[in-house]
């Protein structure tokens, strides 16, 4: 047995190869602890999970691959497990030695992997997890027999409660590379395997065959590539498949069959049989997965996560702006006036303000998320919802980043990487900003009580019913469409979902998935949202408007007060001076100006100049849209304020400001169809950065984001385009 | 020529007579995988969950609407739309 050793000057490398649910991630964080890095493989969106451990033999560096059933890969996932453990990657370097985890009570299926393992003739060592749980069901595994069988290591492990770890890490630098087994294959196919592998010229010996047998049985890429090319092999590969083929031999599943026919003389001689009843799990499952019982367990558990997201982290979110507010105070009291003030105070501070904002909701929907996948109820969630989702193009696993994205698409956006095909996640995140979230909330209430009032309630209430059922159309549209246009390559891929026993979810796991997840909103999406918010603040700050123009308008705002004086004339002066200042700056700076140049684009929707700097206003998070209607109205901003009186004297102002707008000839700014056409622009229009900063992060470029500003924008102008064209036809404006 | 092979020409090519397929099986009966059928990707994602000639599925349940499909295979839980069930071929054990 040759011990495994790193090369002088650097520890060893070990990655953790396992089938999903195999207790990978529980091993890795026994292993390493807290010093973990997670980061992103470039190029896709799978996360890249190293830490470094004290071994006896010398410190290890463990890589956490993410979970595959096979290297012949299926998801985006599985391709970056594949590529490292067959040194495909040039940003990570090919292991010295490779941890297999093994679920002993799912041992068939999880050895399928080891069989490839064993294949890319590296040294391998088998941690073996849920000896319990096998033993439990009368299905206990002899490990040491498991060991010989197999040629190497095997070590079982539970990995939250560290037995088996210390073993495990003296065990890694007792690694061998695994005889590779006498696959029981049709003699036809050994033969074509021999006289393919004398074409593969520029391989190690031991390894043509295994090459040969691959490319017969259709894989290629990957490891694979260099060889495939080859002129000689290409020719050799033609000749062996059309014999095959006389002979009726599908390569692909004989080589599989013969695996499994491998894998079932294994089992049968390290796995102990006692028969026993239904499992625990499969009870508990007779009622979550119950048509009735099942659904209304669904139900229940899907209620508290929205209302966790919906309102219960409201508190916290008053919270941070509380604390955000106080800062902006104290600072802005420290600073003399000035440009460098405001760009601190209302840059700055308010920046980073907008990013840890959405902490509370992505920390509370990962909590969650962690739990509910850590237990397997997560895989069940998607069987029960597949159906109806699947209908429309999307996956089970969609349900919970669109449920979620009715409080926030980020954290709903940021869910959608529980889904593994790679075509499901992109329509779920394609999708989920059409879900009304609650930051459109105050301004469809703002909308429609200003101009719907004089309707009966239920119009009103139809009103808010439309804007989330608009949206609801739209994603089911949009999904659809995306649907017929991969329909080919939708047939090409495999639903799998596998329920995996239930366990209690490990609250260390749970802590730590919303900790990375959380520190890497901030790190990641958090800096652009941040950059773009302090962006904005500058296009509403700059060009300062000349003081004199200021002066006249703050002059104006005075005369009007004192020409019907109010009971607390000082206080009206001072207010009405503040928000003529304020308007006179937004109308002069680059947000004002773009208001106004963009005014021909909106004004088929019945949208005015000063709905247009609103518009640009909702870009930093739509609700913002109230607050710069607001300041253009010269009213103040509607929702700031001491206390619950002020406010709704804000808001009362800035409805009586809005009704009272009228255009040039006389008619009014605001009729029903242009709340109306408004209501449908921010159901369908994409005008939210974090949103835009999110879906680059999740999907690893700007291509989606830019493809889904422009599709969402397009559709918002077209449906309001024929709202308001149809409309004021009909009702005449 | 190999069964496997041989009962997937019958059943999917343009003369075989249909058989029973594993949408079909009804809760809480068992059969024996015969054959797969789809597309390369499908079939070798399937034949690598342990679905290969000779396996026993036992139908566990159906979701809500009747699919997807939980079955029961090489003693864990899988569930498949049964579109895609529908491309495994079986016979009674």
């Amino acid at each position: 047995m040759n011990a495994v050793a790193a090369p002088a000057g650097r520890p060893l490398v070990v990655a953790l190869a396992g089938n999903p649910n195999a207790g990978k991630t529980t091993l890795f964080n026994a292993l390493t602890g807290l010093r973990q890095k997670v980061a992103n493989y470039p190029g896709v969106t799978v996360e890249k999970k190293s830490g470094r451990c004290h071994a006896p033999g010398g410190d290890v560096d463990v890589i956490d691959l993410p979970g595959a059933y096979s290297l012949v890969a299926n998801s985006p996932d599985e391709a970056v497990t594949a590529a490292i453990l067959t040194g495909q990657r040039a940003d990570t370097p090919a292991p010295d030695a490779i941890v297999a985890v093994v679920d002993a009570s799912n041992l068939s299926r999880n050895l399928f992997l080891v069989s490839q393992l064993i294949e890319l003739g590296r040294p391998l060592v088998i941690a073996l997890t849920m000896v319990d749980v096998a033993a439990r069901r009368g299905q206990p595994i002899d490990a040491p027999a498991l060991a010989r069988a197999l040629g190497v290591p095997v070590v079982p492990v539970t990995g939250h409660r560290r037995h088996g770890v210390d073993r495990l890490l003296v065990a890694l630098h007792q690694a061998v590379v695994a005889p590779t087994p006498v696959w029981p294959l049709p003699e036809a196919l050994w033969e074509e395997a021999h006289e393919l592998s004398r074409s593969i010229a520029d391989l190690p010996e031991p390894l043509r065959v295994a090459a040969a047998r691959r490319l017969l049985a259709g894989e290629s890429g990957g490891d694979l590539a260099a060889v495939e090319r080859q002129p000689a092999v290409v020719a050799a590969l033609a000749r062996s498949r059309a014999r095959l083929h006389n002979l009726g031999i599908d390569a692909m599943q004989a080589d599989i069959e013969a695996r499994y026919r491998w894998i079932d003389g294994v089992v049968g001689g390290v796995r102990g049989e006692r028969p026993v009843g239904r499992t625990l799990s499969e009870r508990v499952d007779a009622v979550l997965l119950h048509p009735v019982a099942g659904l209304g367990v669904f139900a229940l558990i899907m209620f508290a996560l929205f209302m966790t997201l919906f309102a219960y982290v409201g508190p916290l979110v008053d919270g941070i702006d509380a604390i955000v507010g106080w800062l902006q105070a104290e600072v802005g009291d420290a600073m003399s006036a000035g440009p460098l003030r405001d760009l601190v105070v209302d840059g700055v501070i308010a920046g980073v303000g907008s990013v840890i904002v959405f902490v509370p909701q992505i920390a509370l929907l990962y909590l969650f998320l962690a739990a509910l996948e850590d237990s397997g109820y997560l895989a069940r969630a998607a069987f029960l919802m597949d159906r109806v989702l699947a209908g429309v193009g999307l996956h089970g696993k969609s349900f919970i980043p669109l449920l979620s994205s009715f409080a926030c698409a980020i954290p709903g956006i940021m869910a959608a990487r529980t889904i593994e095909r790679a075509r499901d996640r992109l329509a779920t995140i394609l999708v989920a900003p059409f879900m009304s979230c609650s930051a459109r909330l105050p301004v469809y209430l703002l909308v429609i009580g200003a101009f719907l009032a004089g309707q009966s309630a239920w119009i009103q209430a139809l009103a808010m019913l439309g804007c989330y059922v608009l949206g609801i159309l739209a994603a089911v549209g949009t999904a659809l469409a995306f649907k017929l246009m991969g329909a080919k390559r939708e047939r090409a891929q495999a639903f799998v979902l596998e329920l995996p026993t239930y366990k209690a979810p490990q609250p260390s796991l749970v802590a730590r998935q919303m900790w990375t997840n959380t520190a890497q909103f901030l790190t990641k999406a958090g800096t652009t949202i941040f950059c773009l918010s302090v962006l904005l603040w500058a296009m509403a700050y700059y060009p300062r408007a000349p003081q004199e123009r200021v002066d006249a308008a703050m002059a104006r705002a005075e005369a009007e007060v004192r020409a019907s004086p109010p009971a607390d004339v000082d206080a009206a002066v001072e207010r009405a001076r503040e928000h003529a200042a304020g308007h006179a700056q937004l109308e002069h700076s680059v947000a004002g100006r773009i208001g106004h140049a963009i005014e021909p684009v909106i004004a088929p929707l019945g949208f005015e100049w000063k709905i247009g700097v609103g518009l640009i206003g909702a870009f930093a998070a739509r609700e913002v849209f109230n607050a710069t209607l607001g300041i253009i109205y010269a009213v103040g901003d509607p929702g700031a304020g001491d206390d619950d009186d002020e406010i709704a004297a804000n808001e009362d102002r800035l409805v009586t400001a809005l009704r009272a707008d009228r255009r040039d000839d006389g008619s009014p700014v605001w009729t029903p169809l242009v709340a109306v056409s408004l209501l449908a622009w921010f159901v369908l229009a994409m005008q939210c950065i974090s949103t835009t900063a999110v879906v680059r992060r999740e999907t690893g470029g700007w291509t989606v984001p830019l493809i889904q500003l422009a599709y969402m924008n397009a559709l918002a102008w077209a449906v309001c385009f024929a709202i308001y064209q149809v409309g004021s036809r009909i009702w005449g404006g | 020529m190999s069964t496997s092979t041989v009962m997937r020409d019958a059943v999917f090519g343009d003369h075989g007579t249909r058989s029973a397929t594993l949408d079909r099986l009804p809760d809480g009966e068992r059969a024996r995988v015969v054959a797969i059928g789809g597309e390369a990707a499908v079939r070798r994602r399937l034949l690598e969950m342990g679905l290969c000639a000779g396996t026993t599925v036992t139908a566990v349940r159906r979701a809500p609407l009747a699919d997807p499909i939980e079955f029961e295979v090489r003693g864990y839980h899988l569930s498949l739309r049964s579109a895609q069930a529908a491309l495994i071929v079986v016979a009674p054990e």
